[in-house]
């Protein structure tokens, strides 16, 4: 152990002393290398931004790795199912949709169907309302079709029994989430998505809300924002202060689309207790079978493409590598050369073949090392500038750390090229006579 | 059974315990042209505190015998005891322990490496992986090698600084800084004037008096006078030699 560790001191020593006396050669050897580095770096970097992002953003408008997800048969005893089977769990949320106005009232609002405000008035209408028979003939069956067009905003609003964040990452903008542990409250508090939250911030629109199913008109009262990655207007709110306005059928509404509900890895009863519920209600119609259970998995969701992208991004840096590596066994072969008389004289004080070896593998190593950690550097300052310009118009750059893989990615590069471009003139150093080289 | 004779090298040698004793060293150069014998069964004992010059013409073989005894190459034929140990087919790994351990070498180019001080020069024989010495510690004993020599002084000196007898003196410290038993100079003073050179044999010769045995190979008579036995190498044969300075 001391004598292997001694041997790694000398080696390193020695190795030091070799790359201080030639700090243009080591330097020349590096830039060659550099860009083969940066570019497997980068290529991770992005590899790594690019995964993560996808993930975030499946976590934000699906649901969390191993989430359950089961989409309900559309009948109208669905809501009221979902909420029998999740009461009192917490483990289990089930969402339920409606269309909302806020508004004046006996307006159209300026964006039909709950469009994207952006689209708003854009024409070629396509919302809930637009119903198509099996022959593909649609008719506008919009309640609203008729009056004037004012200001009031149309959302998707999704009733929930309990907090889904446990399954779903939305990412809070300003304000509060909906408080799930107090008593509902008879004016439903709503927690905008950023698209409602554009809506409401472009048209002062007086706070009444009128929805489907609903017996009375309700005042809302918007509590926060939240980024839930969806490009239309949404807004959460409790199941149980919106359901003081509508029975709870009106939450079925296939016009809306179908009552999901969200389950952590472990709850496993529950899509049974929905069989059987379903298959009790169903008769011919076989409802039990229509329930769609699906479990979120990244890994199965992630594009080919990235990964296309990404061995393609790798060769070219491997390509890159390789030439660095050449570079480096040039510059080697060159130094050994120079170095005959040094290295003979080492062998002749005690110095053994295969740590004179290792010193030559030393120096290649450690000028790899800091290439990679130049890369490493400028991997982190670029990624640094990228976020800053451009954060604002990729999310995926907006805030992103540098990620740790890529920096694992870029100290194996410059071992690697280091090893590669070390070992040929490492065992011409070891081979080195020492009776012709010192001979008088 | 007879003891076979004593060689006249052994006769003229002192009655101390044998540092070293080669018996029979051949060795024949190979090349292109027709094998060319160097050495042709020399035998040789070097004791302890014993300093011997070898002589000769060049191309005589005295580089080859220190190369084969300083384990830098390996005789074709014979016998090479260090001690009581026989080390004639000894491996590399183990000869390049012995010769961190037993030998000093100092040669006629000095082989200084440019970009280290005078003190790193000295230190670097104690950086070859055999054993570990913290960093104080090896520059404490390479600037009492240098002090040996009368060149603490130069410690922080690059070699380009350096004289050519201040820079043997560094060489010479380089190869003592180990306390080798051996000590091993090949032509040492080949690149010094006379004067220098006077100074450089007399710090070699100096290491007799601490134990350390010594072969010298020059082409200078009174260097060699300097020695305790003068050996002849002439046609692969060493022999008792007559100095005339």
């Amino acid at each position: 152990m001391i004598g292997l560790s001694g041997r790694l001191r000398s080696a390193l020593i020695i190795g030091g002393q070799g790359i201080r006396a030639r700090k243009l050669r080591t330097f020349l050897s590096m830039i060659s290398l550099f860009l083969g580095v940066l570019g497997v770096v980068a290529a991770q970097a992005g590899q790594v931004i690019a995964q993560r992002a996808l993930v975030a953003e499946m976590e934000m408008t699906q649901g969390k790795d191993g989430t359950q997800q089961v989409y309900l048969p559309s009948h109208e005893d669905a809501s009221r199912i979902a909420m029998d089977t999740v009461e009192g769990r917490s483990d289990v949320v089930a969402m339920m949709s409606t269309n909302a106005i806020i508004g004046e009232p006996n307006l159209r609002p300026v964006n039909e169907g709950g469009m994207p405000i952006d689209q708003a008035g854009g024409g070629g209408y396509s919302g809930a309302y637009m119903v198509c028979d099996a022959a593909g003939y649609c008719t506008d069956e919009n309640p609203n079709a008729d009056q004037p067009s004012g200001q009031a905003i149309e959302l998707r609003v999704q009733a929930l029994t309990a907090d889904v964040r446990q399954f779903r990452a939305l990412r809070p903008q300003s304000g509060q989430w909906l408080d799930f542990d107090g008593a509902p409250q008879l004016a439903p508090r709503l927690v905008l998505n950023k698209e409602a939250a554009k809506a409401f911030a472009m048209y002062q629109v007086p706070a009444e809300m009128r929805f489907e199913g609903a017996t009375a008109h309700s005042t809302p009262r918007f509590v926060g924002v939240v980024d839930d990655g969806i490009g239309a207007p949404q807004a959460y709110v409790r199941s149980d202060e919106l359901l003081n306005w509508m029975p709870v059928d009106a939450l079925s509404d296939p016009r809306f689309g179908q009552v999901e509900i969200l389950a952590s890895p472990a709850a496993s009863d529950f899509v049974d207790i929905l069989r059987n519920k379903f298959a009790a209600i169903g008769g011919d119609q076989q409802l039990d079978q229509q329930l769609y259970v699906n479990v979120i998995s990244s890994a199965d969701q992630i594009p080919e493409q990235i990964a296309l992208m990404r061995w393609v991004f790798l060769g070219v840096s491997i390509l890159v590598l390789l030439i660095g590596s050449a570079g480096i066994l040039n510059v080697g072969l060159a130094t050994v050369g120079e170095r005959i008389e040094e290295f003979a004289l080492r062998r002749a004080v005690g110095t053994p073949r295969l740590l004179l070896a290792g010193i030559v593998l030393a120096e290649t190593l450690l000028t790899g090392l800091l290439t990679a950690a130049a890369a490493i550097g400028a991997g982190i300052v670029g990624l640094a500038a990228a976020s800053r310009l451009f954060g604002d118009e990729q999310p995926m750059l907006e805030n992103v750390a540098f990620p740790w893989e890529a920096g694992v990615a870029g100290i194996a590069a410059g071992l690697i090229a280091g090893v590669l471009g070390g070992l040929v003139p490492a065992a011409r150093a070891a081979r080195i006579p020492i009776a012709t080289v010192m001979r008088a | 059974m007879t003891a076979a004779p004593a060689t006249a090298a052994e006769l003229t040698a002192p009655m101390t315990t044998p540092l070293i004793r080669v018996t029979g060293l051949t060795k024949t150069l190979k090349g292109q042209d027709e094998p060319r014998v160097i050495l042709d069964g020399v035998d040789l004992t070097l004791h302890s505190g014993e300093s011997i010059a070898v002589l000769g013409r060049s191309g005589s073989g005295k580089s080859t015998l220190l190369s084969l005894i300083g384990l830098f190459d390996r005789a074709d034929g014979g016998q090479y005891l260090l001690g009581e140990q026989d080390i004639t087919r000894i491996p590399e790994r183990k000869a390049a322990a012995l010769r961190s351990a037993q030998f000093g070498f100092v040669f006629q180019r000095f082989f200084l490496l440019k970009h280290l001080t005078a003190a790193q020069n000295v230190a670097m024989a104690m950086v070859n992986g055999q054993g570990w010495l913290p960093r104080r510690k090896r520059r404490a004993k390479a600037l009492a090698a240098l002090d040996l020599m009368g060149i603490a002084h130069l410690a922080k000196h690059k070699p380009p600084r350096l004289s050519g007898g201040e820079q043997q003196r560094v060489a010479i410290a380089r190869a003592l800084v180990r306390e080798p038993r051996i000590l091993l100079a090949d032509e040492p003073t080949g690149a010094l004037d006379t004067e220098t050179g006077n100074v450089v044999v007399e710090a070699l010769r100096s290491a007799t008096d601490r134990g350390c045995g010594l072969i010298l190979v020059t082409h200078d008579h009174d260097h060699a006078a300097k020695m305790q036995r003068v050996l002849h190498l002439d046609h692969g044969v060493l022999a008792p030699a007559e100095v005339r300075p």
